[in-house]
């Protein structure tokens, strides 16, 4: 089938470079007769074809002998031709097979074709019911490129084509379905309270705690300790900011900026704290 | 010593135990440990709290759990270092860190811990 896939496209190239020479004379057939015979000899069809005109319908049983003979001429001089390439195509409109059948020419220009269908060649395209087109395809350099359909021939039917293994890749794929995990469920309104009271519980058994300690803060309030407590505060007051409403970037260069005073502060704070532990103590 | 005389006395003898443990912590520790001893108990409780919740109830959100239960263990953890430096008991081998060093390095990882557990809370 490939090797005969290249042939098309050679006389589309032999076609094309004969454009250029509109002087060429052209090619028709002359006395072209088919005939089908079964298996015993005996005549089951004969036709005389006259192209351009189509011949009526041909069919071919499983045993039948097909037979095609025509002579190639000029169409003006009527001089036979050995054409450079004679094929017959094979082609089936309705599942776009084709086979391309070569046919020998003599140099007097004679051609035979002979079909056996018990034995039928290679170059015949897998059949369906549907009947072929057949068409003649004359090339030559010397003269203008003729095609002639001749008839149409329903063929017993073969063995279907064969897939091609990337066949299934050359279908749309069936469309995508996102499926997202179900919502996770909240909890009853009444267990969340509940434990949203349990959570803040501790803080109530902290302030009781703290409460029964005899706590004093003597320094808390003075110049020295009083910045660095309230920069703690206003650094614990931007992370949660942070969590409300800002970015990661601001929160990183307000971070640096109120890192950098609370450094300073607290060691100032500290230091002092330090020194009044000491003087305490001496 | 028979098991049965064992048995009818220890219930009494382990709660004089904790009974004396008790007074000697009540007397004897500084009233600045006792007010870390405090808070690290109120952060046992919130993280035990925490997690009975996830048990029990669910773990949604899982970031909300695990910010809040990190942030319990972390504080837990920081306190508990703050709480062993500034200890009078362990002078000796804090040689070299006052308690006010003690202190900064606590409100630090305190607020690097902070940070992190906002950024988890999402």
């Amino acid at each position: 089938m490939n090797l005969f896939g290249l042939i098309p496209s050679f006389l589309f190239v032999l076609l094309a470079s004969s454009v250029g020479a509109a002087d060429k004379a052209s090619l028709t057939i002359q006395g072209a007769k088919l005939s089908v015979s079964s298996a015993d000899g005996s005549l089951l069809n004969s036709q005389t074809l006259s192209p351009p005109e189509t011949a009526s319908p041909v069919t071919l049983g499983p045993t039948d002998v097909f037979k095609l003979a025509f002579t190639v001429v000029t169409s003006d001089s009527k001089t036979p031709v050995q054409p450079h390439q004679v094929f017959l195509r094979f082609y089936d409109p309705k599942t776009d097979e084709e086979g391309i059948h070569p046919i020998r020419v003599t140099s007097a220009g004679k051609a035979k074709l002979e079909l056996n269908m018990a034995k039928p060649p290679l170059t015949l395209p897998p059949t369906t019911e549907s009947p072929l087109e057949v068409t003649l395809l004359l090339g030559s350099y010397n003269y203008e490129p003729a095609s002639f359909p001749l008839f149409s021939l329903t063929l017993p039917v073969s063995q279907p084509p064969p897939v091609h293994p990337d066949e299934a890749s050359y279908h749309p794929l069936p469309s995508i379905f996102h499926t997202f995990r179900a919502e996770e469920k909240q909890p009853p309104q009444v267990i969340s309270a509940v434990f949203t009271l349990l959570v803040l519980s501790p803080w109530f058994v902290l302030l009781v705690l703290w409460t029964q300690l005899p706590l004093s803060v003597p320094h808390l309030f003075s110049s020295e300790v009083l910045p660095f407590v309230v920069l703690l505060g206003a650094f614990e007051y931007l992370l949660v900011q942070y969590w409300v409403s800002l970015k990661l970037p601001q929160v990183l260069s307000y971070g640096a900026i109120l890192g950098f005073l609370t450094a300073a502060t607290g060691k100032r704070a500290l230091s002092s704290l330090s020194k009044w532990r000491l003087g305490e103590k001496q | 010593m028979a098991p049965k005389s064992s048995n009818s006395v220890s219930p009494t003898a382990a709660s004089n135990a904790l009974d004396s443990l008790w007074r000697s912590y009540v007397d004897t520790t500084p009233s600045r440990l006792k007010l870390i001893d405090a808070f690290l108990v109120f952060i046992m409780l919130s993280g035990a709290i925490q997690f009975v919740y996830c048990v029990l109830v669910t773990n949604f959100p899982f970031n909300a759990f695990l910010a809040g239960f990190s942030s319990s263990v972390g504080q837990f953890v920081l306190t508990a270092s703050l709480r062993s430096q500034v200890n009078p008991q362990n002078r000796e081998q804090f040689k070299e860190v006052s308690p006010e060093r003690a202190f900064a390095d606590f409100a630090l990882g305190s607020i690097v811990l902070h940070f992190f557990v906002f950024n988890f809370l999402g």
